[in-house]
């Protein structure tokens, strides 16, 4: 049998101390473990991005982290990124825009959004493109999430 | 609410639990006391099974089931929904890269994938067939076992199917130019973002079924029978499956999962990983040849097509793709005569099975490349022979067939239009259009249960699989509408076979029309017991009283349904019930089992620049148009078509499967699969559509999701022609291959 | 994915101790971008992952000390990308660094994993070979420093002897003007493994450092002394001989499944005249 490690992490604002096998990655860890099933499994090689995750302030594919590289670190996934029943302006803007049609690669797309947007709250399309070219959609819904990307960094610069 | 009526966009329904991670597809459901399963597969094409040592698998603590085809009744039974030919398991024989010999079932997916590489197979490697040359050759080894076709001429040979349509005298029609061409399009598969997955679970005296399958009814239909099960026993559940393109309408590995969760008496799951949703399902690959002929005024006097579609080595659908996709191969044009035959060739691959535009895309690619060279030859513009050519409104184009149901020239202009065609172009650029049309579908049964409950709020009942498409949106929409509740007073039901009432299945983009009809109806049974209702209420007689769209009119007032529901449900309370059943009856006669409801007609124009030293196509601008009849929902109707048109990229561009001397394929997975991302856009697309509501569904909608993607291969490379007088006629347009027409036209 | 064991020492020595005991057992983790893929898919059986990133001689940074740009193990390509002097003075490393993949995968991948690993496709190594780069290495003899050119042996594997692990990775500040750029060549505009990835550097006396990869079992410096490639009026023929001279050793496989190597070869000398002419404006510009 494996030898489990202790590790603790603060996972959406809560810390847990979990006990892990060493070759169990974090997205394993996030959905079996904690039953976050919001970050989604495709292809394991770090390509589709529907794994996104925020890592000690970076966003990182989870299916190529270690759930013990996490240990003593902060984890977001999409669950944590409004409070219950809220949903964030760039959430919204992703309704508005249409920018959701299966929905499969949508946790993932929001989290690099989102990180986009923290990183430079002003993306041209360019960037935006760039910022996300880590999230396949298959259903091809990258010009609605372009906009909807454009449009949360607009109402976010009206607001100053 | 006008902002959620029909004809308007409001936000998607179930988008909220989508872009908050809470949407559940099956991967998320858990169930307790679940096992985990792991196929095993041979690292060969094909095979001949010696035998099976499942001792070591067994031996790993927390396996609780390894199955083989020994396992399983005898004869192990077969599916398919043209052919049962597909085994449960693969029995003595593997017929393509990824064909499953056992399955093995743990308490965790660790023991699970320690176990199944555990399991000792001992094969011997047979010589495979995975090219329509290698498939017909007259020495190949058959693919399909003789037995199952008995007496069909074709039984001894690789062909499972041929297919013939035409009309008029090919060999006598005249032509000033004749163009022959050889054409040829790559597997491709649907690369959704969400894996198959499968669960099944003992269920009292039958079993529950999770899939992320398109058409749930079809599925209980299968599971009944290999399980010997009567239908009401078999429940399946079916969660809106994360993308799907056709490469989940039909059963897979749900029947193995089954047998294992009953054997098990526990839950099974299986999640297939992406290498194995590649080895799972395809897209039909083709080799056409078409000869045109015209006239050198510019008319088409005859088209001779034929197509070899590469079909793998259990049908599924693909015979049906074949057919189907093949018999509006000549196009929407006015055609004197026409000859297809088109075949479906049995190879030792994975399933090809439907695929966006249901092999409509192949002949296409062909046909409308064969149009761009004889416009050149002709010295005439294409778009202007095009025009030429295409039929009109009510016109027959395929005769004795559901004629032309749309004003399809003023797509075409509008998509030439956009596109800027009778601009000057700027140097270097090349300019490229095509036309693409495809079949609705040709039978049809949809039934719809609504319930207006006593608040007015109202659940919708529908077979239906949101796939991402929009289809509980497009419902609801039509629901709330009618009966005048608010969106998020309406609830859609789909995805539950022991619930929801029977639908065929969501396919050929049939929903809006079939499904939306079958809502319609229902809401209609409920409007009238409402004005049953009114007129007690009111003494007047039922014809006095109209109710629509939300609102009950009298003579000499106007209630909302929710008032009428108040009074006139009374001290016992209660809702008020309505059925709507859809239905396109089959029509044995004709060469598809029936006309098609409708059709997805588009129009695809492209300007592109080449960089002819490194082959690379970059598109400055993608423009698509659709003839949709009425937009119920038209930003998710735009949603749909830029989705096709990306989609309709990434075989144009860049998607193919690889294989190696032996037949397995080379390029599984993301890393070596290229699809579109967010930087492969074209610089500028525009979507459009053109409503005339001149389609059978609500509102004259006609379905639509497939036509974007149709004709864009021939449009590129009709713009990459123009670009560089060179003609390309295999897909995908790698930056390779383009380099190398380059380099062989200069020498 | 198999099992194996997993230590994260705090100190040096003790990763060297470990990796020495294990020696091919024993892989060091740092980004797992390439490592837990090969875990996964079975090309690497290492039963102990040794994870470095918490050893403080490996954190990441990038220094300028001693006429050397310093970067450390645990630097990612996200910040090898944006920094202001990886710009200034070594803008093709920064070129590469920013497309070797998605967001997601820059914010893990290293620099020195990317050079351990040692694809011969892998972006940053044609940079690195131009700019003269060395790899700094801890191991039971103590430290070594290896040029990146006596690194690199061929498809996958380093000069690394049993025990090592990478600490830093150095490059000399230039001295003059330099013009540089890297290039590649993809399947899709999207993020890609490059089918032909090639790096140039032309200083002010006319000579020219130019490294290519992708197109043979590791990637090759080429230094061009003559002038010919360096300068601008250069005769097509002298250009092509240039060209015949610094791809000689180029063998692409004929087994690719991203390009073949007719087109390969092509390339080579496609790229090789852009990031030419790139590569001069650079010059002109500094």
């Amino acid at each position: 049998m494996t030898k489990l490690l202790p590790i603790e992490l603060t996972v959406n604002g809560s810390a847990r101390s979990l006990d892990v096998a060493p070759h169990h990655t974090l997205l394993d860890v996030l959905r079996d473990e904690l039953g976050l099933t919001g970050t989604k499994e495709c292809c394991l090689v770090g390509e589709c991005g529907a794994c996104t995750v925020r890592l000690n302030g970076r966003i990182v594919d989870s299916c190529l982290v270690l759930a013990v590289e996490a240990d003593g670190g902060e984890v977001a996934t999409i669950e944590g990124l409004a409070p219950p029943g809220h949903l964030s302006r760039l959430q919204q803007s992703f309704l508005d825009e249409g920018a959701v049609q299966c929905g499969y690669c949508t946790p993932g797309q929001v989290l690099a959004a989102d990180d986009l947007l923290r990183r430079n709250p002003r993306p041209t399309v360019a960037e935006i493109q760039e910022g996300l070219a880590g999230n396949l959609c298959r259903c091809a819904c990258y010009e609605q999430i372009t906009q909807a990307v454009l449009a949360t960094s607009r109402a976010a610069s009206d607001d100053l | 609410m006008t902002s959620e009526r029909v004809g308007a966009s409001p936000p998607r329904v179930g988008g909220h639990q989508r872009v908050t991670g809470h949407q559940r597809y099956v991967a998320d459901i858990r169930l307790p006391n679940e096992l985990h399963a792991k196929l095993v597969k041979l690292p060969v094409a094909r095979a001949r099974i010696i035998g099976i040592d499942t001792s070591a698998a067994q031996g790993i603590p927390g396996v609780k089931l390894v199955m083989t085809a020994a396992d399983l009744p005898q004869p192990v039974p077969r599916f398919g929904p043209q052919f049962e030919d597909r085994p449960v398991l693969a029995v003595d024989e593997t017929k393509y890269d990824g064909d499953a010999v056992a399955l093995v079932a743990a308490d965790t997916k660790d023991a699970a994938e320690e176990a199944a590489g555990l399991v000792k197979v001992s094969y011997e490697e047979l010589p495979a067939v995975f090219t329509i040359a290698l498939a017909l050759d007259p020495a190949a080894p058959l693919v399909q076992d003789p037995q199952l076709r008995p007496g069909d001429p074709l039984g001894d040979t690789n062909v499972l199917r041929e297919h013939r349509v035409g009309w008029g005298d090919v060999d006598a029609a005249p032509a000033d130019l004749v163009i022959e061409n050889r054409y040829t399009f790559p597997i491709v598969t649907h690369f959704a973002i969400e894996p198959h997955a499968f669960m099944a679970a003992p269920d009292g005296d039958g079993i529950a079924v999770w899939s992320s399958i398109q058409h749930p009814y079809w599925l209980q239909r299968v599971l009944a029978q290999v399980l010997a099960l009567p239908l009401a026993k078999v429940r399946v559940f079916a969660p809106d499956p994360g993308g799907a393109f056709g490469g989940k309408q039909h059963a897979k590995y749900e029947p193995l999962v089954a047998f294992a969760a009953l054997k098990a008496g526990r839950p099974v799951r299986l999640t297939l990983s992406l290498e194995e949703t590649f080895q799972a399902a395809r897209r039909t690959a083709a080799e056409i040849r078409v000869r045109t002929g015209l006239s050198s005024a510019g008319r088409l006097t005859f088209q001779d097509i034929e197509a070899n579609y590469l079909i793998g080595a259990y049908a599924d659908i693909a015979d049906r793709v074949t057919g189907k996709g093949s018999y509006p191969g000549c196009g929407p044009y006015r055609l004197p005569a026409a000859r297809i035959v088109a075949r479906s060739v049995l190879s030792h691959t994975p399933p090809a099975t439907a695929m966006r535009g249901f092999g409509n895309p192949e002949v296409n690619w062909a046909v409308e490349s064969n149009l761009t060279e004889a416009a050149l030859a002709l010295g005439i513009d294409p778009l202007e022979l095009r025009l030429r050519n295409l039929a009109g409104k009510g016109e027959a184009f395929i005769p004795f067939d559901t004629p032309a149901d749309g004003e399809w020239e003023q797509t075409v202009r509008r998509a030439a239009e956009l596109v800027g065609w009778e601009t000057t172009k700027p140097p270097g650029h090349g300019r490229g259009i095509a036309i693409g049309i495809k079949s609705g579908p040709t039978t049809g049964l949809s039934y719809s249960m609504v319930r207006l409950l006593a608040d007015g709020s109202a659940i919708v009942y529908a077979g239906t699989s949101d796939m991402g498409q929009g289809a509980r949106t497009i419902l609801a929409q039509i629901a709330g509408d009618e009966l005048g509740a608010p969106l998020d007073e309406v609830t859609v039901v789909m995805g539950d076979t022991a619930v929801v009432p029977y639908d065929q299945q969501t396919s050929a983009s049939r929903s809006s029309v079939l499904m939306g009809n079958a809502v319609l109806q229902a809401c209609r049974e409920i409007q009238a017991k409402l004005r049953d209702m009114a007129a007690k209420l009111h003494g007047v007689s039922q014809e006095a009283i109209v109710v629509e769209r939300g609102v009950v009119r009298l003579a000499d007032q106007e209630l909302r349904i929710r008032e009428i529901l108040r009074s006139g449900l009374g001290r016992l309370g209660g809702e008020l019930i309505g059925i709507g059943e859809s239905r396109k009856e089959d029509d044995p006669g004709h060469p598809l089992g029936g006309s098609a409801a409708f059709f997805e007609f588009n129009c695809t124009a492209i300007e592109a620049e080449v960089d002819r030293e490194t082959g690379d196509i970059r598109i400055l601008r993608h423009v698509t148009v659709s003839d949709v009849g009425k937009a119920l929902n038209p930003l998710q109707v735009r949603m749909q078509d830029e989705g096709a048109a990306i989609m309709g990229l990434g075989h144009t561009l860049m998607e193919h499967y690889i294989f190696d001397d032996s037949g397995r394929i080379r390029n599984l997975g993301a890393i070596d699969y290229r699809i579109p991302t967010s930087l492969d856009l074209p610089v500028e697309l525009r979507s459009e559509m053109v409503e005339n509501s001149d389609g059978p569904g609500p509102y004259g909608a006609k379905g639509m999701s497939e036509g974007a993607l149709l004709c864009v291969a021939p449009a590129v490379a009709a713009a990459v022609r123009d670009a560089t007088g060179v003609a390309i006629r295999d897909l995908p347009l790698t930056p390779e291959r383009v380099w190398r027409a380059l380099q062989e036209a200069a020498t | 994915m198999r099992s194996f064991a997993y230590e994260r020492p705090a100190t040096l020595p003790d990763a060297v101790a470990l990796l020495d005991r294990h020696g091919a057992g024993a892989r060091v983790l740092a980004g797992g971008t390439d490592l837990i893929i090969r875990l996964r898919d079975g090309t690497c059986r290492a039963t102990l992952i040794v994870d470095v990133k918490r050893i403080p001689e490996l954190l990441p940074k990038i220094e300028v000390a001693d006429e050397l740009l310093r970067i450390g193990a645990g630097t990612v390509m996200a910040d090898i990308a944006s920094d202001v002097r990886v710009g200034r003075h070594f803008p093709a490393l920064a070129e590469a660094a920013a497309v070797v993949g998605s967001v997601q995968i820059r914010n893990r991948a290293t620099l020195a994993g990317n050079v351990c690993n040692a694809s011969p496709a892998a972006d940053t190594l044609p940079p690195l070979l131009i700019y003269g780069a060395s790899v700094v290495a801890m191991g039971p003899a103590g430290l070594r420093r290896i040029a990146l050119d006596d690194l690199l042996a061929r498809s996958g594997t380093t000069t690394l002897r049993r025990g090592e692990v990478v600490t830093a990775i150095e490059l000399p500040l230039p001295i003059g003007r330099v013009g540089a750029t890297h290039v590649r060549r993809t399947r899709r505009s999207g993020h890609d493994l490059a089918s032909v990835t090639l790096a140039v550097a032309i200083d002010d006396a006319g000579v020219t450092r130019l490294a290519y990869g992708s197109v043979g079992p590791r990637p090759l410096l080429v230094v061009d002394h003559t002038g010919a490639f360096a300068d601008p009026h250069a005769p097509e023929a002298a250009l092509q001989e240039v060209f015949d001279s610094m791809f000689a050793e180029a063998r692409p496989s004929p087994r690719s499944m991203r390009a073949g190597p007719e087109y390969r070869l092509a390339m080579l000398r496609v790229l090789a005249r852009r990031a030419r002419q790139a590569a001069l404006d650079r010059l002109w510009e500094s």
